[in-house]
């Protein structure tokens, strides 16, 4: 067992990693100051400067600020949703995408924002953004339960049932958005390349302040449960003996989950493979232990999505490539690194 | 080792990106400066409200344009291209420091219509109707906006050119495909093609649907038109005459079996611009020739 110093140390170097980051990314964009860079316009904004002209504010502010801390946001509950699934199932395959939730939850998402853009306008921002946002968290956390009784019986978790299980979750929800590529005209097409390759470029503070809620009531319950996750491997009935409520922590972990996938989900679309790329390279590093790549995986999550976000944004200038497409490049060849190692138990 | 290994790799990639960062922001594009009516810098969404706007004789106050602005050519010089209006965010928009963006009700997304209106930028998004009196009305509308009120030699034009359309004795069915890569779609009723087809003297082949939808061989069967429609870029794309003749259902058509397939520029036949009439006397012709 490792000190609790050693982590944070981790913690720290990965903290400030992703701060250099953020600066960078600030930085980062087609838009110019004329000659300043953005960190001193973000200064000046902070200083409440009256000389700052309303563009670059906005820019700094409303428009790069929000969609850092937007990433920052969605990778980092990506990232953990993953690494709790994965404790949940014992398995390194169990993620969002792959075991159906994300579809679960684009499917009930496009639902209500097809049925809802007729009484759209008369609703506050607020609310529109919600009615998506419990959409998707019905969506996915149907997902969830339908995954978890098909594939677990009596405490262990078939895996190939699993993985089976968001095959099919997946091919229902391919059908509908098959569906609204259908009746949508050719210019709303282009939008549907957002729910299948997610997308950051819509931040807003709003939506922010939502997936900030979200993330905070979610960590609350799932961050300590480190050790947790570490006595859950012995198997549950060992886990019992030590003193763990396994029920209770199952149905946290799968509400949870739900909860923040169901968000994500709604606010940026599908961007698949977060949730097995930072756990796999924490495991790498920790081995299996979840009082180390729990909270570590948070900061990790920001991090490679930031990464990604920003190179997503500044490759194609002035278009953006979907960051969908740079997170499946990374975690297709993890995934099939994760599927030779575990050959033989799959078997 | 391998922690280090994998601190040290991240590093050198993040330090690498931030080398090419500041080497690409030194290059910023040059815009050519003639002495423009106003200070207006505009950035213009739609291909016919850019076309208005140069023929109001505001070109040069032009900083940006979507796709679909193929005309003038002159443009491409002296604006930015940002790309489809689908697809485009508000950055690159803010970029080229624009006092107005002007834009249709047809084809901006909600979101990016959000953040421009939050970003301050005085913005007018006009109605756009496919009619010869819409089209005057998005004229005046546009004109106004950029602060012209020399606009009725424009109108007096369309109406002059839409006096040479020729009546045709026995109207042409005529069928526009759209093609785009793999996806073939038709146009239904309501759509700028249907407009022009009916102003140039034919038919629109397809009465029974709104907008476009996926060309299905049994519907491009039951239509039968006498005329194949595309744009030059699409059948080009589709693999020109040939290819169009092979697509399905076509053969048992009237137009397969004759061989009638006609293309226009894009950007002329969806403008629906100061060159309306330009486009209906050009279509016109063509349907002339092709039902001999």
């Amino acid at each position: 067992m490792k000190t609790p110093s050693k982590l944070y140390f981790y913690m720290i170097i990965s903290v400030l990693l992703l701060i250099s980051l953020a600066v960078w990314s600030l930085n980062t964009g087609v838009y110019d100051f004329g000659g300043k860079s953005a960190f001193e316009v973000l200064g000046k904004l902070i200083q409440q400067d009256p000389d700052l002209s309303l563009s670059d504010k906005y820019v700094v502010w409303d428009v790069r600020t929000a969609r850092i801390i937007m990433a920052i946001l969605i990778g980092s509950m990506l990232a953990v949703s993953g690494t709790s699934l994965q404790g949940l199932f014992k398995n390194p395959l169990a993620t969002g995408d792959l075991i159906g939730l994300t579809s679960g939850a684009t499917l009930l998402a496009a639902v209500a924002i097809v049925l809802g853009g007729h009484f759209q306008q008369y609703l506050p921002e607020a609310v529109q953004f919600s009615l998506v946002g419990i959409s998707a968290f019905i969506g996915s956390f149907l997902s969830m339960l339908l995954v978890y009784r098909i594939s677990t019986s009596s405490g262990k978790t078939n895996v190939v049932m699993m993985l089976l299980t968001g095959v099919a979750i997946t091919a229902i929800g391919f059908s509908v958005t098959g569906f609204l590529i259908y009746i949508s005209k050719d210019e709303q097409l282009r939008d549907l390349t957002f729910w299948n390759l997610g997308s950051l470029a819509a931040a807003t503070w709003t939506k922010n302040i939502i997936l900030a809620i979200v993330l905070v009531i979610s960590y609350s319950m799932l961050l300590p449960k480190g050790k947790a996750l570490n006595a859950m491997m012995l198997g549950e009935k060992d886990a019992q003996h030590l003193g763990i409520n396994v029920e209770k922590l199952k149905k946290q972990i799968i509400i949870m989950t739900a909860l923040m996938i169901g968000t994500c989900v709604a606010f940026s679309g599908t961007i698949g493979f977060v949730g097995l790329i930072v756990p796999y390279i924490l495991r790498l590093l920790f081995k299996s232990n979840y009082a180390f790549i729990l909270p570590l995986s948070a900061v990790c999550g920001s991090i490679l999505l930031l990464t990604a976000d920003t190179f997503s944004r500044s490759i194609v200038q002035p278009s953006e490539l979907p960051i969908g497409i740079l997170t499946a490049l990374m975690g297709g060849p993890i995934f099939i690194a994760i599927l030779v190692k575990s050959k033989k138990s799959l078997a | 080792m391998k922690k280090i290994m994998l601190a040290v790799s991240v590093l050198a990639a993040v330090y690498s990106c931030k080398k090419e960062q500041n080497a690409k922001t030194g290059t910023q594009t040059e815009i050519s400066s003639e002495t423009p009516k106003s200070n207006n810098k505009i950035v213009t969404l739609n291909g016919g409200i850019t076309e208005i706007v140069a023929a109001l004789g505001h070109e040069k106050e032009i900083v940006g344009t979507d796709v679909t602005s193929t005309y003038p050519g002159s443009l491409k010089a002296t604006a930015k291209d940002l790309g489809h209006v689908r697809s485009m965010t508000i950055e690159p928009i803010m970029a080229v420091s624009p006092t107005l963006i002007l834009a249709s009700d047809k084809d901006i997304n909600p979101e990016l219509m959000g953040k421009i209106k939050s970003s301050g930028i005085k913005t007018e998004v006009f109605k756009q109707e496919f009619t010869v009196d819409g089209t005057k009305k998005l004229i005046a509308d546009v004109a106004k906006a950029v602060g012209n009120t020399d606009y009725q030699k424009l109108n007096d034009k369309i109406d002059a050119d839409l006096k040479q359309v020729q009546p045709i004795a026995k109207k042409p069915k005529v069928l526009f495909i759209y093609a785009r890569g793999p996806m073939l779609m038709v146009s239904g009723k309501n759509t700028p093609m249907a407009s022009l087809i009916e102003l140039a003297g034919g038919e629109n082949a397809v009465s029974d649907f709104e907008d476009f939808k996926p060309l299905t061989p049994e519907a491009v069967v039951k239509a039968n038109p006498d005329v194949l429609f595309f744009f030059t870029s699409g059948l080009e794309g589709a693999g020109g005459n040939e290819g169009a003749l092979k697509m399905p259902g076509v053969s048992q058509t009237n137009a397969g079996k004759n061989k009638k397939i006609i293309a226009m520029d894009g950007g002329l036949v969806s403008g629906f611009g100061p060159r309306l009439g330009e486009a209906a006397v050009g279509l016109n012709k063509l349907l002339i020739e092709n039902t001999k």
